[in-house]
């Protein structure tokens, strides 16, 4: 099977590439890219629309095991592959904890048989997540974990960490942790400051997410483990990361993609959907986010994913589960970024395509001969209104629910193949 | 308050947080709950205005005051009221805050009052049903009538709003009535000082309205024309925020010693239940200054004024 797609503006992050031309896939990956010749079985004209890598996310929950009413790999994937999204790192936080080879694989097999999108299971970093007992790292990296996180529970016993991290060290593992001092976080519910205080709702102190931080990277430095610290959130956050590397330190950083988007006002009227961990911040914060994502500060931009259904979201504030769904919103969350100039094209698709798969060591993320055929066909401009009822997820808990979006994905390619084309 | 050539309609649903009103509005409530405390002071009975309605009185938080004086109130206007106190209803079953609002919904009220443990708790409610929602307390977010009643109690005690120095002390981030009530004092024109220890200080409490936020007692005292002291919760001692009762009371308790450095007529307030010897010194409530009776009375009146002015309206 041979496909030709013409036409398109090509994009690649990787090498730094935006130009038009062609490009040929044959059994399942990319055979030759710019002028091709040649006869094809598939021709696709892209109209001069982009065509890039497709989107590799570093974090997303689903409710498999153990809660498929909140989303199963199979919706997951339903709702990644319309927004683009080709490979996806799904996160321990389940029912059993992803903690154990058997568990690895049964994401990975579960991942092969229901989903359409690329599926790496993260493990476990402690054993049901209890941030206590280590859990299998070595052997769980054997069957396939990309890497090792305590998800939303980052390990709260600073020599719990420092253990696991040297251990994951050893094993050449690579450890994701989200910045928080547990103490300092506890019990708090959205961004610390005048408004929560207005609003009489406990904060999410950012003093908090920089001692985590600080914390992690001081560790990370100590045992020589690879870090990917997941979500920061804060302007802050940029400096403290900034200064550890000036030290030689190895981290990645990552970013979501609702936090590029939103601040804490759009918590607005105890707007439930808007309730995340690490919580929206200042818009102080939100732009200092976008300028370290265009000076290449910020290694990935994820969805965190976390679908939630609305017996989990209908609830006062403080009640309310934390968590958004986002597989279908990054691609356009940062498209606007581009559409305002604010980031170049290729900045925006770095860090969902070639920095992530550097990170956890894919092949895919990049336009090269070789390379698997995972693609994504978008139209940059195009806009669109965002709502709820039409998303694909199980779980429709996104806070761009009711906005103007700009940017939308056409088709999908993952192994050469077609698996999502819009029809409208 | 009518402006030849303006006309002025009272014009909410639902009574849900100080922020919601105008300046105009606060004015309107405040003259309506004043005729009706005159007419309860004369002996009179309102007109029944919620003759044939029904008030749902749903309070998820324990309260024997607030509660009682809604449902004083609506008696007098002629409401049949039903109580629900949350140990009674469905909701320690597991039914949902919204599952129990659209189950009272059906019932068709004319007015719900709620108070609910969480911030933003009666505003979900008030999304789900039909009638009239009063805040009657939400977390530590609103109680919109115990701003209302603070402010009705200061203007007939000092016979205006406008320019007068109100401090409020105590445990201003767990209050709820701190912030209804500087709300309500800035709207109508009062320079407000908020006073109370650090870690009981929220950050931005100044964005309420108030002119300042000082850790220092004596210092916002000096010269105030009002002294509302806030009932200090007990279990915020065996927290870290403070380090005991009696530390307490030397830099933040209300005594006459202190009430001298206030303006020589100084009122004095308390929204209770009040810890005598903790936050002020008894014969202080109980002295020539102390309008904390008068308070609870402009409690009924303005709860009146609210519920006249809401029951049967359809959102």
């Amino acid at each position: 099977m041979i496909t030709h797609i013409k036409n398109a503006r090509l994009l690649c992050p990787a090498n730094g590439w935006d130009e038009t031309g062609s490009l040929l896939i044959e059994d399942g990956q990319i055979a030759a890219i710019g002028k091709v010749s040649g006869t094809a079985d598939e021709t696709i004209d892209a109209g001069g629309l982009c065509l890039a890598p497709g989107l590799i996310d570093l974090r997303v929950k689903t409710g498999e095991p153990g809660a498929e009413q909140k989303e199963t790999l199979a919706t997951a994937s339903r709702a990644a592959v319309a927004g683009g999204v080709t490979s996806m790192v799904v996160m321990p936080d389940t029912n059993p904890v992803i903690d154990d080879v058997a568990l690895v694989q049964f994401i990975t097999n579960r991942g092969k048989e229901t989903s359409q999108v690329r599926i790496y299971p993260a493990g476990a970093l402690t054993k049901g997540l209890n941030g206590e007992a280590m859990a299998e790292i070595g052997l769980m990296a054997d069957s396939g974990a990309v890497l090792f996180t305590n998800g939303d529970r980052p390990i709260a016993d600073t020599s719990v960490l420092r253990r696991t991290m040297a251990y994951a060290a050893s094993c050449g593992a690579l450890v994701s942790s989200r910045a928080d001092d547990h103490a300092l976080a506890k019990g708090g519910v959205m961004n610390s400051g005048a408004l929560a205080a207005r609003m009489g709702l406990s904060g999410l102190p950012r003093e908090a997410e920089w001692l985590g931080l600080s914390r992690d990277l001081l560790l990370a430095e100590a045992t020589k483990c690879a870090l990917l610290i997941d979500q920061v959130s804060t302007a802050r956050s940029i400096d403290i990361v900034k200064e550890a590397r000036a030290r030689g330190l190895k981290a990645w950083v990552s970013v979501a993609a609702h936090h590029l988007f939103f601040n804490d006002l759009d918590v607005g009227d105890y707007l439930t959907y808007c309730k995340v961990n690490p919580p929206f911040r200042s818009e102080d914060d939100r732009q200092a986010l976008i300028e370290a994502l265009a000076a290449g500060e910020i290694d990935a931009v994820v969805s965190a994913h976390d679908p939630q259904p609305p017996e989990e979201k209908r609830l006062p504030f403080a009640e309310a589960s934390f968590g958004a769904a986002g597989l279908e919103t990054v691609l356009s969350a940062l498209l606007a970024l581009v559409q305002d100039e604010r980031l170049s094209m290729l900045d925006a698709l770095m860090p969902v395509t070639a920095s992530p798969a550097s990170i956890i060591g894919l092949p895919q993320g990049q336009l090269v001969e070789g390379a698997p055929a995972d693609l994504v066909l978008f139209d940059p401009e195009k806009p669109w209104l965002c709502v709820r009822e039409q998303l694909r997820s199980r779980s429709l808990n996104s806070p761009f629910d009711g906005r103007r979006m700009v940017g939308r994905v056409m088709r999908t390619i993952i192994a050469g193949e077609t698996v999502f084309e819009r029809k409208d | 308050m009518a402006i030849p050539g303006y006309s002025y309609e009272f014009n909410h649903t639902h009574l849900l947080s100080i922020e919601d009103l105008s300046r105009l509005d606060i004015d309107h409530i405040l003259d309506l709950a004043e005729e009706f405390a005159e007419a309860t002071r004369a002996g009179k009975r309102p007109e029944p205005h919620l003759k044939n309605m029904t008030v749902i009185n749903l309070f998820f938080e324990n309260s024997t005051r607030t509660m009682s004086s809604f449902e004083i109130a609506a008696k007098r206007l002629g409401a049949d009221v039903i109580a629900m106190p949350v140990a009674q209803s469905s909701v320690k079953k597991g039914e949902t805050l919204i599952d129990t609002a659209m189950t009272l919904n059906a019932m068709a009220p004319d007015a719900i009052v709620i108070r609910h443990s969480a911030s933003g708790g009666v505003k979900l409610l008030s999304r789900k049903v039909d009638c009239a929602v009063i805040n009657a307390g939400d977390g530590t977010h609103q109680h919109p009538t115990q701003g209302l009643l603070d402010t009705l109690t200061i203007r007939r005690a000092k016979g205006r709003i406008e320019g007068l120095k109100v401090t409020i002390c105590g445990d201003i981030l767990h209050s709820r009535v701190a912030r209804s009530t500087t709300m309500a004092l800035h709207l109508l024109g009062a320079e407000v000082t908020l006073c109370g220890p650090a870690t009981l200080m929220p950050s931005g409490a100044d964005s309420w309205g108030a002119a300042r936020a000082l850790n220092d007692f004596d210092a916002a005292i000096k010269d105030a024309d009002v002294v509302m002291m806030l009932r200090l919760q007990l279990e915020r001692m065996n927290g870290a925020y403070l380090p005991s009762q009696r530390e307490y009371f030397r830099n933040f308790g209300l005594t006459a010693d202190r009430l001298k450095l206030a303006a020589p007529d100084a009122t004095v307030m308390h929204p209770g239940p009040m810890n005598r010897g903790i936050e002020i010194e008894s014969a202080i409530a109980d002295g020539e200054r102390s309008v904390i009776t008068e308070q609870v009375e402009m409690g009924v009146a303005v709860r009146e004024a609210v519920l006249k002015l809401l029951s049967g309206r359809r959102a």
